[in-house]
């Protein structure tokens, strides 16, 4: 199928999950543009990259790269190394590097630039503190600077890895609750994580130091949903926050004194589990296990749009709108 | 080593393995009992390899917290032979990689020094981004098609098995009928997965018809079935439309035709609905709207028309085969053959029946040179059914009239007093096919007329006259 507009083409929406496929969406019209294949396990996480050219799949052992400008069915390129499940992935801003965290508690930094055929990688690893044992890392997040990585992991401590230095810090909202999402807002100034108890934790960002690093300091604390929360996402605007979670809901909050601005709910689309904001804030994607992905209006708390052609449940979405 | 009455490891194998095996959604319910302790204990247990002995990886599955997912895993019925199954799915996955470019990870320890220097431009400090308002691309759009109506057949693209990898699926060519003559022969191809219902397929066909002919107005499912078809495109008339509630895995067709129904509670006959398609201005004036004006419709009927008696003047001498029923005077049963009718002969083929036990007397398959053929005519109609009569003379092969007389209706002379040598075939079949039949054999009766057949006129004009001479005696 071919859009008419070069315009059409650049709004991208992906989404993917149990069903062993990752679906390429026309936005407005609820249409199923491609579906590419992915055999092997289950998307844990998916990426589009900076440039639009390619989506990256987190999921068991591997990251497939898939070529968005092709028609490709399959992956294009496979990372390999991770000996669990990769949970999740993303880009810094021009696309240099990759990172990713997996369940093998180590968080990677993919080199992208092609030089000399020579990649440079880094590499971090969580550490709980006895001994060699790593627990799994759920969700990261590169700060705007674009050289502080935040990690959440399975034990409930949150670590800020300066890339450049390699140095870290922990931090500890709750002792061993798993933390499940977790998102820095666009202009820099707050942190949000979720965990699997539903309550969420808010940081304020302050750049401190003669290098610049990010001091963080408590800001605020609240339940946000009675069952596990899985994501949490900043609105472009840093003005709103979504959670998504396990009891059937996701819930938008506003970033001054977090109270709930709406409730996205729909009878039977059980668990939610990722979302993405459009450019302006104004509409939010979420998918969810009832096999549909969603698009919402922030203000109306209605479902604007359906996205159908999944199996299974969806899992993971991910969504590039364009700036005018 | 692990085993199953291991609750640590059955947690971890239930907790790792779900996601791709369990379609009823209960792993949820189970996740939620993952209790603190079980954890602590289950991660605690954990033991990760350094990065330098990766091969161990594979012996420790059982005790690390991952199980390991063996999506290969031969569970159930063993089909083929394992290796022979092993061997090609190596040998898909090579064919496979080839166009997969693989990066592997490298331990740190070997690349971080070399490349200290391009690890410094990779990561560089950026500005953070001012708050100024943009304008989004998707909420433009959405504001332009805020009244796009819904595709009511959206809850059909579930079905939809094109891309789907691990499920089985069914690939169709779907003729659709409503199109116009000149798209009719281009089936649109679907694929479905094996399980679901027909009318589920026709769902998703409406759906991929209604984006590819975005100018038609299409009725609900229930409007429309789907039909037997050829090859070719043409809809096999003789069996009723596919269930609609059942599987379409139970159906080994590949081509079918999509017809609308007139009346959406049962099957019409077809003649009703390809003209209800054929005419422009029924269903409402919701239909499409063609530019040919009354006027014009029935000249080209004209037109059609001359042709048609033209191409049936070219095709009579060309052979054509014709199911018929051979009649039997005494009404007993009518025997069901093949009427092969060419320029130069006809032929009588009986079709076996399987399973008759009343197969009374022994047919075999004859042939009649046309030169033999004298007459052919209607006879009477009988509802839709027409039978006629085809008399030839046994003068000119003998061995023909000989096996002739094994047919019972072979006994059965001329009601005209002519000569013994002319016999009588007696056919009963649908009045349009026996229409057919008896213009075809006068066709070619006429265009090449044998002494035989000239013999037979002459005596039954001589006998006409006879029998006038003696109504005026």
């Amino acid at each position: 199928m071919v859009t008419d507009s070069q315009e059409n083409d650049q709004i991208l929406l992906a989404t993917a999950g149990y069903d062993h496929t990752v679906k390429l969406w026309q936005t407005h019209t609820g249409m199923c543009q491609r579906t590419m294949q992915h055999s092997e396990s289950q998307v844990n996480a998916l990426e589009i990259t900076p440039d639009k050219k390619y989506l990256a799949s987190a999921s068991y052992q591997h990251i497939y790269m898939y070529d968005l400008s092709s028609n490709n069915p399959t992956a294009i390129i496979n990372y390999e190394g991770t000996s669990k499940n990769v949970t999740c992935v993303g880009f810094n801003k021009d696309g240099k590097f990759m990172f990713s965290g997996g369940e093998d508690g180590r968080t990677r930094i993919w080199d992208l630039r092609i030089k000399n055929n020579v990649t440079c990688r880094n590499i971090f690893d969580s550490r709980p503190g006895s001994g060699t044992t790593l627990s799994p890392i759920n969700c990261a997040v590169l700060h705007p600077n674009q050289i502080e990585l935040f990690l959440g992991d399975q034990n409930g401590i949150i670590y800020r890895w300066d890339l450049r230095i390699d140095q870290h810090e922990q931090y500890i909202p709750e002792n061993d609750v798993m933390i499940l999402g977790i998102d820095i807002s666009h202009n820099g100034t707050q942190m949000a994580c979720v965990n699997n108890k539903g309550k969420a934790y808010i940081w304020n960002l302050t750049a401190a130091g003669s290098d610049g690093t990010t001091h963080l300091a408590p800001r605020h604390k609240f339940e946000a949903h009675k069952r596990a929360a899985l994501k949490c996402k900043y609105s472009p605007d840093s003005k709103l926050l979504i959670t998504t979670s396990a009891d059937q809901t996701a819930k938008i909050w506003d970033t001054e004194n977090y109270n709930l601005q709406q409730e996205l709910k729909q009878e039977n689309q059980r668990w939610v589990w990722d979302a993405a904001w459009s450019a302006d804030s104004q509409y939010v994607f979420t998918a969810s296990s009832d096999s549909f992905a969603k698009l919402w209006s922030v203000e109306k708390g209605t479902v604007e749009r359906q996205y159908a052609g999944h199996q299974k449940a969806v899992t993971a979405l991910s969504f590039r709108d364009i700036y005018i | 080593m692990a085993l199953y009455d291991n609750k640590y490891w059955l947690l971890s194998h239930i907790r790792n393995s779900f996601m791709s095996t369990d379609d009823t959604g209960m792993c949820e319910v189970v996740m939620i009992g993952e209790t603190q302790d079980v954890k602590e204990r289950f991660f605690s247990q954990e033991a990760f390899a350094d990065p330098d002995d990766n091969e161990d990886d594979d012996d420790d599955d059982d005790e690390t917290g991952s199980y390991d997912l063996q999506m290969d895993a031969d569970f159930g019925i063993r089909d083929r032979s394992m290796t022979a199954a092993r061997l090609e799915k190596l040998e898909n996955n090579s064919k496979k990689s080839q166009r997969v470019k693989h990066v592997k990870w490298e331990p740190r320890s070997t690349s971080m020094e070399e490349n200290n220097d391009t690890a410094g431009d990779l990561f560089v400090r950026a500005d953070l981004p001012s708050g100024d308002q943009k304008k989004s691309g998707l909420s433009i759009l959405m504001e332009q098609f805020t009244h796009l109506p819904l595709n009511p057949y959206m809850e059909y693209a579930r079905y939809d098995g094109s891309g789907q990898v691990n499920i089985p699926t069914r690939r169709y060519r779907i003729f659709l009928t409503m199109l116009p003559e000149e798209y009719r022969h281009y089936p649109l191809f679907i694929c479905c997965i094996a399980t679901a219902k027909i009318q589920d397929l026709i769902g998703l066909i409406l759906l991929k018809f209604s984006t590819t002919y975005s100018d038609f107005t299409l009725k609900s499912v229930s409007n429309y079935g789907l039909y037997i078809t050829e090859e070719d495109g043409e809809v096999d008339s003789d069996f009723p439309n596919l269930d609609p509630k059942e599987c379409v895995a139970k159906f080994g067709f590949n081509c079918l035709g999509l017809v609308e129904h007139k009346d959406p509670t049962k099957t019409v006959s077809f003649q009703t609905t390809e003209e209800k398609v054929s005419s422009p201005d029924s269903g409402g004036g919701k239909k499409r709207t063609t530019s040919a004006s009354k006027a014009e419709e029935t000249k080209q009927l004209k037109e059609m028309m001359v042709m048609d008696v033209h191409n049936k003047a070219m095709e009579a001498p060309l052979y054509k085969s014709y199911r018929v029923s051979l009649v039997n005077k005494l009404r007993w049963w009518n025997m069901e053959v093949h009427l092969g009718i060419s320029n130069d002969k006809i032929d009588v083929d009986p079709i076996v029946q399987k399973n008759s036990k009343l197969q009374l007397v022994k047919v075999t398959p004859t042939s009649h040179s046309m030169e033999t053929i004298v007459w052919c005519q209607e006879q009477e109609t009988r509802g839709n059914k027409m039978t006629f009569e085809i008399i030839y003379a046994c003068i000119m092969s003998t061995k023909v009239s000989d096996r002739m007389n094994a047919y019972p209706n072979s006994a059965y002379m001329s009601s005209l007093p002519s000569s013994p040598s002319f016999k009588h075939y007696y056919f009963e079949a649908e009045k349009e096919v026996a229409e057919e039949i008896v213009n075809k054999i006068n066709m070619i009766l006429t265009l090449n007329s044998s002494p035989c057949r000239r013999e037979y006129v002459a005596a039954k004009e001589k006998k006409l006259l006879l029998s006038r001479r003696g109504l005026f005696r």
